[in-house]
């Protein structure tokens, strides 16, 4: 039974998803080219063709690297700002304001400033996605049990000792938390960085469709993007359930 | 599954994604790598030492038919015959995207809007000059089905894909020929004899007509051509038929390359002029070379650039209101005739638009024909390739502006 529960949602979906497209083509026929099956035989045929994995492989990269950034930027400052709490109110009220600056608003800035190509893509994968690295880890430090790290003073430990063998496992569920959001977000702004002068990608490709209007292309993009990141999401949560298993997690 | 064949897979896995990173990696070191690869130059590179020396050519364009001859350029090795050495071109999805990367100094030479050229250069006060014109017509108002005349278009919204084009300034002189008034943006019913103008991306104009969101749309092909094929409008008039071989996309470069390497930014100039001499007699192929099936410059099919690229504008009779120009749906020439930048900045303070154009005042028609626009090495370049003639145009290299809304 509850191996079924999925295919139950995906029939609802699917059932949806063809109500929705037949509303609209009753008003619009060009809407058509949305409905599922068009849009499942697209796939078909760009996944057979190589178009789509192509693609993927090209914007793959550009997500992990930009992610791969952002936690590289956002753990540390995550577990310094939730761990220090006056570091958290001196940059409060910038994080604050940095945090909800639409990504796409760092077009230019990122055009000016690195060019054109693989290099602003990345950044701004990286600006969109670094928030809820930094604020879930932050506030997983935040939430620590005071008396552990008393614990671990009391018997003699540094607070670099400190950060990295008490904060860090047991802010390990929120990290990974916030590594998940981090993904989903990336792909949200790939397709709108992508814009910005390359010549291959998801994002690209699915701006490509909608220039030359042939819309079932575009859905087949759309759920190919989303079966790239369900990939994805369920590669982080392995890594998760290992990391569990490995004892890190009752630390 | 057996733990053997499982471990295999994530070893191929991760050496397939090791290989990606490498050649991801690569393209960085490299810097962007180019769309098209480009044996080494047959010809002598330009010796010239200045600031040109070891860079590629950079192009930023937009996918639509305006950008054909700097894309055929690089399609037929034209730049490479200049001895210009590496190109890459880089496409982007909207203008505004396009003028940040040029005012970067990311590209170095793009194909713009002339209107936009004259604000880039008046109000921005960025140092870039127009060295010729791209395209002649190449433009089109779409229509829903229900609009039969200009009237018809009060009370309702009409699309234009930049305030700066000059797409929104024959729009805007149709409209005042036909007693409407436009009204910029906002939101709410407009009065039967005012007609609203938004901006819209072009990719979005045919789905916005086909909801009935927008009742028509003035665009560059080939959206119109788009709309037709989907059969979501009609097309209600072509701006070639409303000025005579207007200019639309002019070729900018930046002022600092024009004076640092002359020699560098003609071989250019020479590359797009005798990409527009092979685009007038090679007019389907070029329609079937620039499509996604031919060398992909742009994402279109060939069945609708062809559309674009036709010669004659047969079936079309009973719109055309100038048969006399024998006006083509898109063609080449790329004189920069100092009459119609004088006159289109005329037309330009006659036409309203969104933002600060306290700039436009002050300007006079006949100085920026002389300061935005570098007519020699294009003339030059023209006389090259056999004159005027070669183009259909006038040995005097003077014309006469024709507008009839």
């Amino acid at each position: 039974m509850a191996a079924l529960l999925p295919c139950i949602g995906l029939a609802l979906g699917w059932g949806l998803w063809e109500a929705l497209i037949r509303v609209a083509s009753s008003r619009a026929p060009i809407a058509a080219a949305f409905a599922p099956a068009p849009s499942l035989e697209a796939l078909y045929r760009l996944v057979r063709e190589g178009v789509l994995p192509y693609h993927a492989a090209v914007s793959l990269p550009r997500v992990l690297i930009g992610v791969g950034l952002a936690a590289g930027v956002g753990v540390p400052m995550g577990l310094a700002i939730g761990y220090f709490r006056s570091l958290e109110r001196i940059t409060a009220p910038v994080l604050q304001f940095v945090r909800t600056i639409s990504p796409l608003s760092w077009m230019p800035i990122a055009v000016i400033a690195l060019g054109i190509g693989d290099r602003p893509v990345i950044f701004l994968i990286a600006i969109a996605s670094v928030w809820p690295i930094l604020l879930n880890t932050a506030s997983g430090v935040r939430h620590l049990n005071r008396s552990w790290l008393w614990l671990a003073r009391s018997v003699g430990a540094s607070t670099t000792h400190i950060l990295i063998h008490v904060a860090i496992p047991a802010v390990g569920p929120q990290l990974f938390t916030g590594l998940r959001m981090a993904v989903g977000i990336a792909w949200v702004v790939l397709v709108p960085a992508e814009m910005l002068g390359v010549s291959s990608g998801l994002g690209y490709f699915l701006l490509d469709t909608r220039d030359r209007l042939s819309y079932s292309e575009l859905m087949a993009s759309i759920l190919w993007i989303g079966v790239v990141g369900f990939l994805l999401d369920t590669g982080i949560r392995a890594l998760e359930a290992r990391w569990r298993r490995s004892g890190a997690g009752q630390a | 599954m057996k733990p053997s064949s499982r471990l295999w897979r994530r070893r191929e896995l991760l050496a397939a994604m090791g290989g990606m990173f490498i050649s991801w990696g690569m393209g960085w070191l490299s810097g962007c790598l180019p769309r098209t690869p480009q044996p080494s130059p047959v010809k002598t590179p330009v010796s010239e030492p200045g600031p040109r020396a070891g860079r590629p050519l950079r192009i930023g364009y937009l996918p639509i038919t305006d950008a054909s001859p700097l894309l055929v350029a690089d399609a037929l090795g034209f730049y490479r015959d200049e001895g210009l050495g590496d190109v890459e071109l880089h496409l982007f999805r909207a203008w505004a995207q396009l003028l940040e990367a040029f005012q970067a100094r990311q590209v170095d030479v793009i194909h713009v809007l002339i209107p936009a050229a004259i604000w880039l250069r008046y109000s921005r006060r960025f140092p870039a000059r127009v060295v010729a014109w791209n395209h002649v017509n190449g433009s089109a108002m779409t229509v829903r089905p229900d609009i039969q005349r200009l009237k018809d278009l009060g009370g309702q919204t009409v699309a234009v894909p930049f305030w700066y084009s000059i797409h929104n300034v024959i729009l805007q002189m149709l409209l005042r020929k036909a007693g409407l008034r436009p009204v910029l943006g906002g939101e709410g019913k407009v009065g039967p004899e005012e007609v609203r103008l938004v901006v819209l991306p072009p990719p979005e104009m045919p789905p916005a007509l086909a909801t009935g969101r927008i009742a028509g749309f003035i665009v560059a092909e080939p959206f119109n051509a788009l709309a037709e094929v989907q059969q979501v409008g009609r097309i209600f008039r072509f701006s070639g038929d409303v000025w005579k071989e207007h200019a639309c996309c002019v070729v900018m470069m930046h002022e600092a390359d024009l004076e640092q390497a002359p020699s560098w930014s003609r071989g250019v100039i020479r590359a797009v002029v005798r990409a527009q001499v092979w685009l007038r007699q090679n007019r389907q192929e070029a329609a079937r070379l620039l499509s996604r099936e031919g060398r992909a410059y742009l994402p279109h099919p060939p069945k609708v650039l062809e559309r674009v690229f036709a010669v004659h504008l047969a079936g079309y009779e009973d719109i055309i209101q100038n048969p006399a120009w024998s006006p083509m749906r898109i063609d080449f020439q790329p004189y920069p005739y100092p009459s119609f930048t004088e006159a289109l900045v005329s037309a330009l303070k006659e036409t309203r638009v969104e933002g600060e154009t306290g700039f436009l005042g002050p300007l006079k028609p006949a100085e920026v024909a002389r300061d935005l626009v570098l007519e020699e090495w294009v003339r030059e370049a023209i006389v090259e390739v056999g004159g005027p003639k070669v183009f259909g145009q006038p040995a005097t290299w003077r014309r006469q502006e024709r507008i009839e809304p």
